[in-house]
């Protein structure tokens, strides 16, 4: 079918038109498209500023992915057909749909060709069909010269791109409000932070709590009870990969475990290794004469007793009484080592009284066996301890991921009286005043390490973590020091024992229930500074060993604990700072 | 029943000529008729798409003589019917009468005043409903019957018909059946201050303005012609039949005034006169292609008396003209971005 040249004129015509027209669409979508992209963006920042949002960078970033998308597809979707083009340029140029109706006439009169004029005005019949038809064809064709001619004077730069003016408005005031709202510090930032902290400390812990259930499990068979608790770290290890971000849960039930291990400890266990070997030791040299066994192994203690007793047979009755004399003289050692020992020597000290060989024989085989089986028992009670302790330590640097990213501000107000010589180290900032007796005055910033003397009245306000003053066992703090005892103590610090009898305070500063409440100070990065101050006060009776005074105070914070409604997490705080402290 | 066919003359026009032609009837009727273009205009829309008018406006606003000084330019039979209470359908199209001829007596019709190019039927609504009546057969099917006999008019037939809207009293307005033959219904509004002062100049001095004869009734049938083979576009008379429907107040794309107010919407006739009014239109702005702007600058017209407003929309005196414009708003041209 031949295509009528004016027509296809017309169609060549309106193609730079059509790609206007398209340009002008995609910038129009693309408004809309941004300003879509923007409100998603400020809700999405909003919301991360509402709730945390671990995945929040992945949709901001994917947000303006996917309107590009969005627009790259819509822009295909968009593209205008030459009739679109021919009506919106009738409507943009006022041409009074002289294109469009060319165009959409053509379509039902395909076929029409291009006539010449002089044909056009060949005389037809008049009245009839075929000057009808005629005329319709001239008329078309009319019109397509029409619009051809119309649109050869068309506005070349019709269709320009214009920007929606609403969304265009609603695009830079979104703008306007996202760049604060990315721009200033988002507090769920450090939930995230610690989130991710708590994760990987959760894993680490994870992986030391089966490092230490295959330490525990190796060469062990059953029914040692150390093959249970393996497998209950194991377990431990796995809820702790599963939920990581269940802290509470997690601390709970390590702390659950540590406290049924803590429970199975015996407390005397290392007195009661001293003691053991302390008796192989002695017994060892009892049978060799010389000190055969220097490091108290049992074992060879043992064999020592089974010599011993083949030795009996041979001995005076002098040398007898000297080895009763000698066994009678282990006894306080033995009691120390356990009733069954105990028993075992006395039984064999009697019987070489009595002269009864067999028995005295019998007597420290009995001995022997129990040595070993009280250093397995102490082996034991060493490997719960040790798991406890681990336990321990798995929870404390849990808790510590768990602690806030930032710094918090605390304010506390203590008053103290005392006179004392201590020694602390801490990190924080802190600000305080100080009366004593006397005058005195100072101010002190930072990591501290000072010295002391005097007696006073002190108010101190300070910057601190949450966990300053231990507080809360979640977010575990350090605390700051200023001047000696006088100051904020460290709530978390590892505490040095060193020289810990020549430490003397006032303890009674630490109050009682319904005295005013004792914030600690400042942690969190700060600045080191040392101080040290001097002050004139009056000796008191109030001076006492630290460690003549250590165990009532853990006895009654136990008490107090136990009778309170406490935090786990607190309880497990006091407890840490007593074993600290303890001396 | 026998047919009386009287053929017409025609010529064949060019759409420039159709437009010379049409641009020299108005400004000969303008030497007359001072201002009122746009009634001009229209009325030989009407005329020139084989329609009827109906003219109301209050008296002396000179409808009668614009029908009149139609008639003359046109070069047409023009007859004149005051329409009376009186009046009866035989006054108007004729009767038989007895005669007596060839030694016997016989009927022989006798036309009214009916048979003309073009009738003024002034006062059409002081006439009873079947004195009324009487234009329906003529002014649709252009040939009126009696006594089983049927009598083409010649073409070009127009009903020019003429009513007040302020003397209600002893009226019958017009049926719906029969309005809605008309394709205009005009409205002949009161003339501006300056228009009025040539209208007194014209008319009290010595000298009485006078016409020419610029078309004749075969240049008339020959435009009416010419005009039904304008091409138009679908999406043109697409848009025509979406602002008829939407007088239709179960139309989804109805306004809330026609919903409200509009008992009954535009039949066929109306998109019918749309899109011929519209073909006129174009021709007579010398164009070749109908516009949706042509459509719409006829839809008052061709549309006003073919909306029926119910009790609410008459009471609370919602005017049809309201009605075709919240229409026009309704139903905007289509725009593609």
């Amino acid at each position: 079918m031949t295509l009528d040249p004016t027509l296809s004129q017309i169609r060549d015509g309106l193609r730079p038109f059509r790609r206007r027209l398209w340009l002008r669409r995609v910038v129009r979508d693309g408004t809309f498209s941004l300003a879509a992209v923007m409100g998603l963006e400020l809700a999405l920042a909003l919301a991360a500023r509402i709730v945390p949002l671990e995945w929040g960078r992945v949709a901001a970033a994917a947000i303006p992915l996917l309107g590009a998308l969005a627009l790259l597809v819509d822009a295909v979707r968009v593209r205008p057909t030459l009739g679109e083009t021919a009506l919106a340029l009738d409507g943009e140029q006022g041409l009074r749909d002289r294109v469009s109706s060319a165009l959409e006439i053509a379509l039902r009169s395909p076929d029409l060709v291009e006539a010449p004029l002089a044909a056009e005005d060949a005389p037809t019949a008049e009245g009839t069909a075929t000057e009808d038809a005629a005329t319709y064809a001239r008329f078309v064709r009319l019109q397509r010269r029409d619009a051809l001619s119309t649109l050869r004077a068309a506005d070349r730069r019709a269709f320009r791109p214009r920007l929606q003016r609403r969304p265009a408005a609603v695009t830079v005031v979104l703008a306007l409000l996202l760049v604060p709202a990315l721009l200033l510090p988002n507090p769920q930032s450090d939930v995230l932070a610690r989130r991710e902290n708590q994760r990987a400390a959760a894993e680490r812990q994870a992986e030391k709590l089966e490092k230490a259930a295959e330490r525990l499990a190796e060469g062990r068979t059953a029914p040692d009870p150390r093959l249970d608790l393996s497998a209950e770290l194991k377990k431990l290890a796995r809820e702790l990969r599963e939920r990581p971000e269940d802290l509470d849960a997690q601390l709970a039930r390590l702390g659950s475990l540590e406290d049924a291990l803590r429970a199975r400890i015996d407390p005397a266990n290392e007195q009661r290794a001293a003691a053991l070997s302390s008796l192989a030791r002695s017994v060892s040299r009892l049978s060799s004469g010389q000190d055969s066994n220097p490091g108290g192994d049992p074992k060879k203690a043992n064999e020592d007793l089974a010599r011993l007793g083949e030795k009996i047979d041979g001995m005076t009755k002098a040398e007898r009484e000297a080895l009763a004399a000698d066994l009678a003289g282990l006894e306080s050692t033995a009691r120390q080592a356990g009733a069954e020992a105990q028993a075992a020597l006395r039984n064999a000290s009697q019987a070489l009284g009595r002269g009864d060989a067999a028995g005295a024989k019998d007597a420290l085989g009995r001995l022997g066996d129990a040595l070993a089986r009280g250093a397995r028992n102490v082996e034991l009670n060493r490997d719960l301890a040790r798991t406890a302790n681990d336990l321990q330590d798995a929870r404390r640097q849990l808790a510590d991921a768990g602690k806030p990213a930032n710094q918090g501000q605390g304010q506390g107000q203590g008053q103290g009286q005392g006179q004392g010589q201590g020694q602390g180290q801490g990190q924080g900032q802190g600000q305080g005043q100080g009366q004593g007796q006397g005058q005195g005055q100072g101010q002190g910033q930072g990591q501290g390490q000072g010295q002391g003397q005097g007696q006073g009245q002190g108010q101190g306000q300070g910057q601190g973590s949450l966990g300053g003053g231990g507080s809360n066992a979640r977010f575990l703090g350090s605390g700051s020091s200023s001047g000696g005892f006088g100051g904020p103590t460290a709530g978390n610090k590892q505490f040095s024992t060193g020289d810990i009898d020549k430490v003397l305070a006032d303890f009674g500063r630490l109050g009682k229930p319904g005295d005013p409440s004792y914030v600690a100070g400042t942690g969190g990065d700060g600045q080191t500074q040392q101080g040290s101050g001097t002050g004139q006060g009056t000796p008191s009776d109030a001076f006492v060993p630290y460690t003549g005074v250590f165990q009532d105070f853990y006895d009654f914070a136990i008490t107090s604990l136990e009778r309170s409604t406490v935090p786990l997490g607190v309880k497990d705080y006091v407890r840490d700072y007593f074993s600290s402290l303890n001396p | 029943m026998t047919e009386q066919a009287i053929e017409p003359a025609a010529t064949r026009l060019s759409p420039e000529e159709f437009a010379d032609r049409a641009r020299a009837i108005e400004r000969e009727v303008g030497r007359v008729i001072v201002g009122q273009h746009a009634l001009v205009r229209q009325t030989l829309i009407v005329m020139l798409a084989n329609g009827h008018a109906l003219l109301e406006g209050v008296p002396g606003l000179g409808k009668t003589l614009l029908v009149r000084t139609m008639a003359e330019v046109l070069d047409c039979a023009f007859n004149r019917i005051q329409f009376t209470p009186d009046l009866m359908p035989a006054d108007i199209v004729g009767t038989n009468i007895l005669i007596e001829e060839e030694g016997g007596r016989q009927f022989r019709f006798q036309p009214g005043p009916i048979f003309a190019n073009l009738v003024l039927a002034d006062e059409i609504n002081r006439a009873t409903p079947k004195t009324q009546s009487a234009l329906l057969e003529a002014m649709q099917e252009q040939q009126v019957s009696v006594a089983r006999q049927r009598y083409k008019l010649d073409p070009p037939f127009f009903v020019l018909a003429t009513q007040n809207p302020l003397e209600m009293e002893g009226t019958y307005p017009l049926p719906e059946a029969q309005l809605d033959r008309f394709l205009f219904k005009l409205w002949v509004p009161f003339p501006a201050e300056e228009d009025l002062i040539a209208i007194m100049d014209r008319t009290t001095g010595a000298e009485t303005a006078t016409v020419e004869h610029v078309a004749s009734g075969a240049d008339l049938v020959a435009m009416q012609r010419l005009a039904r083979s304008v091409p138009i576009a679908p999406h043109v008379t697409a848009y025509a039949v979406s602002l008829l429907s939407a007088t239709h107040p179960d139309n989804e794309r109805a306004p809330g005034l026609v919903r409200e107010y509009v008992r009954y919407g535009g039949s066929p006739r109306g998109a019918q006169a749309l899109v011929l009014a519209g073909k006129i239109g174009a021709l007579m702005d010398g164009r070749y292609n109908v516009a949706i702007d042509d459509v719409r600058e006829v839809a008052l017209p061709a549309l006003r008396h073919r909306v029926i407003r119910n009790f609410e929309g008459e009471a609370e005196g919602i005017t049809p003209d309201a009605i075709i414009r919240s229409v026009l708003d309704a139903v905007p041209p289509p725009r593609v971005d």
